[in-house]
């Protein structure tokens, strides 16, 4: 009898364990450890390379909230980003979000800089001053292939003048 | 209840229209502008001449107020109007000496335009190529309407932003020193730039 009931109280800690485990994996996979109130406000990208759910979104450094859903705008192909960002924080309506890099080689998070705008965004309201991210192989490749086109350039000029 | 239920059925394709327009609005007072520095540039007989007249035709399609107050970012409220006024003056000197620096009598680009999105009512990207000298540029225009008139406010060149670019080194010196920091550094820049 006390041999089994050590058994259950073994097995009861180990599914706490694991739910302790599930629960976090959740809760910072998709960043809902920021405390408060939040709202969401979308960002239009050319390119949003690399940017996932769950990554940060920062200002001045200082982390105001998380990249909620990242899809895609069928009518011109754009990134459409959706933040999730503590409700403390007010933006000016002409405010920027870049995509950038921490390090060489690190994660890919949102980096927002606030405007002048007296307007702030509201809950829904989209920044359309974005960076995308700068796409460091096709920069690479314009300065591999540049002379193939400075040669068309040329060839081109040869005939008629350039508009 | 039937024509409530089809008004946004009905209203869709007067909105896809309206947009449509404005791109196209857009997108002519940009190839226009355009085609008048291109004109200029063909024309001038020297690189002085070409700076002093290609002046007039930049300032009407830039919009420099919008564009230094967005560079300047949060440190813009706290400028006194003089302070401001002095500000777009500076701007406008430093971004208008610094581009048509670049410019060469007779020596112009050959623009590839894209099609352009409207990002939000009254804003509209314009994504264009230029080729020049040889090498190959990816500059996106963005414009904005002002009482139903159509300017540039940031351009972003390969993947860059104008706006972005000075809005990061101004807050840098308005965090370090405030509104005094930012105005020396105007100065300072359009000095140097001489």
């Amino acid at each position: 009898m006390k041999h089994s009931k050590l058994e259950l109280m073994t097995g009861l800690f180990v599914l706490l364990g694991l739910a302790a485990v599930a629960y976090l994996t959740i809760k910072l996979g998709t960043g809902s450890l920021i405390g408060g109130n939040t709202y969401a406000v979308e960002s239009r990208f050319a390119n949003a390379g690399g940017i996932h759910p769950g990554c940060s979104v920062l200002l001045s450094g200082v982390t105001v909230g998380r990249v909620e859903d990242v899809r895609m705008d069928p009518s011109d192909y754009s990134a459409i980003v959706t933040l999730r960002l503590t409700s403390l924080l007010k933006l000016p309506s002409d405010s920027m979000a870049s995509v950038k890099t921490s390090g060489l080689i690190g994660d890919k998070y949102i980096a927002l800089s606030p405007g002048a705008d007296e307007a702030s965004l509201k809950p829904g309201d989209r920044i359309t001053l974005t960076e995308s991210a700068v796409d460091l192989e096709s920069l690479i490749g314009k300065m591999a292939f540049g002379s193939v086109d400075k040669e068309k350039n040329t060839k081109e000029n040869s005939g008629k003048p350039n508009p | 209840m039937t024509i409530r239920l089809l008004l946004p059925v009905l209203l869709l394709p007067l909105l896809t229209g309206i947009a449509h327009a404005s791109n196209e609005a857009a997108e002519n007072r940009l190839k226009s502008s355009v085609a008048e520095v291109v004109t200029i540039v063909k024309g001038a007989a020297n690189r002085e001449a070409l700076i002093a007249s290609v002046k007039t035709p930049l300032q009407r399609i830039l919009n420099f107020s919008v564009m230094t107050k967005r560079s300047i970012g949060p440190g813009w409220k706290q400028l006194t109007p003089e302070q401001q006024q002095e500000a777009v003056g500076l701007f406008t000197t430093l971004i208008l000496r610094t581009y048509t620096a670049k410019f060469t009598p007779g020596d112009c680009p050959s623009m590839e335009y894209k099609p352009s999105s409207s990002t939000a009512p009254g804003r509209v990207e314009i994504p264009t190529t230029s080729l020049y000298k040889g090498s190959r540029y990816d500059v996106v225009y963005r414009m904005e309407e002002q009482n139903g008139a159509w300017s540039i406010t940031d351009v972003v060149i390969e993947g860059v932003s104008l706006v972005a670019d000075y809005r990061s080194q101004f807050d840098a010196e308005f965090k370090s020193g405030g509104t005094e920091a930012v105005m020396k550094a105007l100065r300072n820049s359009v000095a140097q730039a001489k």
